[in-house]
């Protein structure tokens, strides 16, 4: 319990520190010393295991670095962007924050990122082809932490249980489709296959590289035509309704878990930084992954996305400690060894080479091995005002499923949506 | 609230200073006095009313300067699906919820105010959804006791009804928004017995002399007599109604699903505005709500007129 | 919103409430025998029990729920368990990512507090001028204040962001509670301007007589005659405060200052630990409070809301 004379304390010290940091806003002093600590703000997006994990990076940059101390905050993603927009807009946002490619454009465009071609940061053991990744219009705004892949991933001992193979990933959408109904069939109830897999904004732009279309063209505009789109979303009208997919009702139900994370679906497409989340939720012994279905075995449209990027604030103070604090997070090998895959497996050679990766974070790692040989290129950090596009993505197919919508008037509400965005932000 | 109202209208509360006139130091103190309330007043309420009005007419991200576009926030609107959407999930919330929540207040407060005794202890029972329903642990417990094979779901098929779980069918949602409003009806109720002690017995007693039945004496003598509160509660809840968030932002997850189902107006105001970063199109938004609930307090104060007795009227 | 004002102000409700007089019954000529009113009287608690039993079983569902085994809570609607424990508890109260669920407790505590010294001291004040001194303007402001009550808040809460935001306010508790200090929430106001005027003017005629001012007539004559509004206002500034949402959602970004409202959110939206149990345990730890005071001031509540109009 709270006793008097501590509750009074903390009001005291509340009031003293909101004016302590007040003062702070008028005289910074650029550099910090291990007697007098410079505070940087950190803030990222995840659940209680990445706290924990980031905490205990937090103190080992601390112990590393006695010059400068670290303030911690993280909300669930959704609520991140919107903390984000409001504190840009009144330039507030926090020195140094963990990033995600949908935003990267918006913010980095309204000049709200600090250019970090202008700070020390060691990219050596990056691979080219991802830093692009990070840059918008030739500046580099967003160092990746680690990379993510798509995959579809399965319970061995589900499959086993109800007697349905294990796929190899060597698959078209016709045999994954079939194979999804398997397993509904098969289960008698138990298990779905999967979820509806043309919600994700992420599968359908891995299915518009096999045909090798952009999904935003070089000016910001849509690269795919109506047409492509009610040809994806048809790629599961015949699956809706069945077992093969979970119907819209349940899958609600269970959020924020997902079908496969509550055990209600054999299977699940999605990026493969999710095993350890995964892994936990279900409660499985071991979750296997294998490539998305294509109907050009010889292009997957698989890439490595960064995962999420380290990003600074334009308008921090301590430009060269935020500088060292995300040199230290993206290269760091013992940070490698606290956060392992849950971030996505290590962007940088150094880090990567320097964790040691066993069980789940090994078959993760093995996974973007396998898939090295079909790998295209990073995309381009997607058009501003992205993130509202891939929530309407997914929130229109979702009233397909409930039957709300015919899949041309989802078509035409989400074209409406995004061309009503892109001339918002042009 | 009541009491002061009437004295207004017998014009009683003010004659002492009129007679006298305002003297220097009243002036002075009198806004002394009024100063936070005054400061906040403007600081808190007018400026940020004025500079919403201003950023209904822009196109404003947050990021760059509000760009002047006149009225095609208000005009995109009514194109917008998801708008009309919102104002159709919170209209239906409001028009059925609320006179639901007020009869069963009204039905409630009757059957207490015949009885002899542990009236207090009914009345607190009733009362106590009303101080918790909108908090935030509510809503996770309606929720979860909504859900598939939670208690309601359960208790519904042991009557052969199997609806499975009403969170996550969109024809269902309402009705589970309307419940948990409805659970809350303790302080109108509260409200209701007050207004039904204040009913001279003489008027029954004059009725029944006149061999008026239980109905007879409700619409001529309970219901006029208690309108005004009547008319409060109503008036009160309506505009409470159209300003549900808490419920909604849990329940649905922050999404106003599922398809758009819980998709109320302030919820989709707050989605727009704070997670699109339309911040223009929300505050229009917003200004259209101040609208439309201003239009409906002046329309229940005309059409009162016709059904509200007050004591003081000559019938 | 003038007309809105004006009608208000002239709109009676119900004639004044004296609290403790009888009950004035619905009369009945025929006069009762004695058993049949017994009759009605068991019938009565019958009907009004079950009612009671209905209305209450969501906060009985989510106390036993709260103290089962997780397999237990969904998909098994009797409220017994045999393996009743508190393990939820001792979960609910490790907190979220490092920030145990004391210190939300805490929070909620600071912002309850001063939610009600900033309501008392801002709303009575305010109150006083509104009631008992005359000066110019006042029925516009009153009138305004009134149109307040009515106001939708949301049309005010993005420019008050960036406000705050400028001010470099965010992830502080100050907007959270300037608004209590500077009377923002007109129904308490509204109340205590009610209750004054309800106070015999007399007290502070014969004061002035004797030459006090209006400082010396609010702090040594008012406020004391006061005390039910201020205990009212104070229990529902406490309510209210402990359970907002919107404002915490909107200002506040460290875990570390969340009121238990956010926490909560926080618990449910960890995708990799929705544990039902334990987010049940807090919901009911976080209302625990709220019964609490329900349970010692029911009285001032009810009457509170019976007598102001007050919303729950």
């Amino acid at each position: 319990m709270i006793s008097r004379r501590n509750f009074l304390t903390t009001v005291a010290v509340g009031t003293v520190s909101a004016a302590a940091l007040a003062a702070c806003g008028q005289s910074p002093s650029q550099q910090g010393s291990a007697q007098n600590p410079v505070t940087l703000n950190y803030t990222w997006w995840g659940n209680d295991d990445r706290a924990e994990r980031t905490r205990k990076a937090i103190d080992l940059f601390q112990s590393k670095n006695p010059d400068i101390k670290i303030n911690g905050n993280f909300t669930d993603f959704a609520g991140y962007w919107q903390k984000r927009a409001t504190e840009a807009a009144g330039g507030g946002l926090p020195d140094v924050m963990q990033w995600d490619l949908s935003y990267l454009r918006d913010y980095a465009q309204r000049n709200q990122l600090l250019d970090l071609g202008t700070v020390k940061i060691n990219l050596d053991g990056f691979d080219k082809t991802l830093l692009p990744s990070g840059q918008v219009r030739g500046k580099t705004y967003g160092i990746p932490t680690s990379t993510n892949a798509f995959a579809v991933y399965y319970d061995p001992a589900k499959l086993k249980e109800i007697g349905v193979a294990e796929p190899t990933g060597k698959w078209s959408y016709a045999e994954y489709k079939k194979w999804l109904g398997d397993v509904g069939a098969k289960s008698g109830g138990k298990y779905f296959g999967g979820a509806d897999f043309t919600g994700v904004w992420w599968q359908f732009n891995i299915w518009l590289r096999q045909k090798n279309i952009q999904a935003f063209t070089d000016e910001g505009k849509l690269g795919f035509s109506k047409d492509n789109l009610k040809e994806w979303w048809s790629l599961a009208s015949d699956l809706r309704g069945t077992p093969a997919i979970i119907p819209p009702d349940r899958a609600t139900q269970l959020k924020p878990k997902s079908a496969f994370g509550a055990n209600a679906a054999a299977s699940e497409s999605t990026w493969d930084n999710f095993m350890a989340a995964y892994l936990k939720d279900s409660g499985a012994k071991e979750l296997k992954l294998v490539p998305v279905p294509s109907d050009d075995q010889g292009n997957l449209g698989l890439f490595l996305k960064p995962s999420m990027l380290m990003v600074a604030s334009a308008k921090t103070k301590y430009k060269e400690a935020a500088a060292r604090f995300i040199d230290f997070m993206v290269n760091d090998p013992e940070v490698g060894n606290i956060f392992k895959t849950s971030r996505g497996v290590p962007a940088s050679k150094t880090q990567r080479e320097g964790t040691t990766f066993e069980g789940a974070d090994k078959a993760v790692v093995d996974y973007e091995k396998s898939i090295e040989k079909y790998l295209k290129d990073a995309p381009q950090p997607p058009i501003v005002g992205f993130g509202t596009l891939e929530a309407a993505f997914l929130r229109t197919s979702e009233d397909l499923n409930y039957g709300k919508l015919t899949i041309d008037g989802a078509v035409d509400q989400w074209f409406k949506e995004a061309e009503d965005v892109i001339k918002q932000n042009a | 609230m009541t009491q002061t109202l009437t004295r207004r209208r017998g014009a009683t509360s003010v004659p002492l200073a009129r007679r006298t006139g305002p003297r220097g130091a009243d002036v002075r103190a009198g806004y002394t006095f009024l100063l936070p309330w005054l400061l906040g007043f403007i600081v808190l309420t007018v400026g940020p009313m004025l500079s919403s009005l201003y950023l209904s007419f822009t196109n404003y991200n947050l990021f760059e300067a509000p760009k002047w576009i006149g009225f095609d926030n208000y005009v995109n609107l009514f194109s917008d699906d998801r708008f009309l959407q919102s104002v159709q999930v919170t209209l239906s919330y409001v028009v059925f919820g609320t006179p639901l929540k007020l009869a069963a207040a009204l039905a409630v407060a009757l059957l207490l105010n015949n009885a002899t005794r542990g009236q207090g202890f009914y009345r607190s029972a009733f009362y106590a959804p009303s101080l918790i329903g909108a908090s935030v642990s509510i809503a996770i417990v309606w929720k979860a006791m909504f859900g598939d094979n939670g208690p309601v779901d359960q208790g519904l098929s042991f009557f052969g009804i199997n609806l499975g779980g009403w969170v996550g069918n969109p024809n269902m949602t309402m009705p589970m928004m309307i419940l948990l409003t409805v659970w809350q009806f303790g302080a109108p109720m509260v409200i209701f017995l007050a207004g039904l002690k204040q009913i001279p017995t003489e008027l029954y007693e004059a009725a029944s002399m006149d061999g008026a039945g239980r109905v007879r004496k409700f619409v001529n003598i309970t219901f006029p007599m208690l309108s005004p509160v009547v008319f409060f509660n109503l008036l009160l809840e309506t505009i409470h109604a159209f300003q549900i968030f808490a419920s909604a932002y849990i329940i649905s997850n922050g999404e106003g699903g599922p398809a758009g189902s819980t998709l109320f107006y302030t919820l989709y105001l707050y989605l727009r505005g704070f997670s699109d970063f339309r911040m223009g199109y929300a505050s229009a938004m917003a200004w259209l709500l101040v609208i439309v609930v201003g239009i409906i307090t002046l329309l229940f104060f005309r059409t009162s007129k016709s059904w509200v007795h007050y004591s003081g009227d000559s019938r | 919103m003038t007309t809105t004002k004006r009608e208000t102000m002239s709109s009676p409700t119900a004639p004044a409430l004296a609290e403790g007089q009888d009950n004035p019954k619905e009369y009945n000529p025929k006069a009762d025998s004695r058993s049949a009113k017994r009759l009605r009287a068991v019938v009565f608690n019958v009907v009004a029990l079950a009612l009671v039993g209905v209305v209450l079983y969501p906060a009985v569902w989510m106390v036993a729920s709260s103290l089962k085994p997780n397999s237990e809570i969904i998909g098994n609607p009797a409220l017994w368990s045999e393996n009743f424990s508190l393990d939820n508890f001792v979960t609910a109260m490790d907190g979220i990512g490092g920030v145990s669920t004391a210190q939300f407790f805490t929070n909620s505590i600071i912002l309850a507090v001063g939610a009600v010294i900033g309501t008392v001291l801002s709303a009575s004040v305010s109150a006083y001028a509104f009631a008992r001194i005359n000066f110019p303007g006042r029925n516009l402001f009153f009138g305004m204040m009134i149109a307040t009550l009515l106001l939708p808040f949301h049309v005010v809460i993005i420019p008050q962001y960036i406000i705050f935001q400028q001010l470099g306010l965010v992830n502080t508790y100050v907007p959270l509670l300037i608004g209590k200090f500077l009377a923002a929430d007109a129904f308490f106001v509204f109340l205590m301007v009610q209750f004054m005027r309800n106070l015999p003017r007399d007290l502070d005629e014969a004061a002035r007589i004797d030459g006090a001012g209006h400082f010396r007539i609010f702090g040594s004559i008012m406020l004391p005659l006061m005390k039910p509004a201020l205990i009212s206002s104070s229990i529902f500034a406490f309510i209210w405060s402990w359970n907002d949402f919107l404002g915490p959602l909107l200002y506040l970004n460290s875990p570390e200052m969340y009121p238990l409202p956010l926490a909560l959110r926080l618990f449910v939206d960890q995708t990799q630990s929705s544990d039902y149990g334990a987010m049940i345990a807090m919901s009911v730890l976080a209302l625990l409070p709220v019964l609490l005071f329900f349970l010692i001031f029911q009285r001032y509540i009810v009457e509170g809301v019976s007598t102001q109009g007050l919303k729950g």
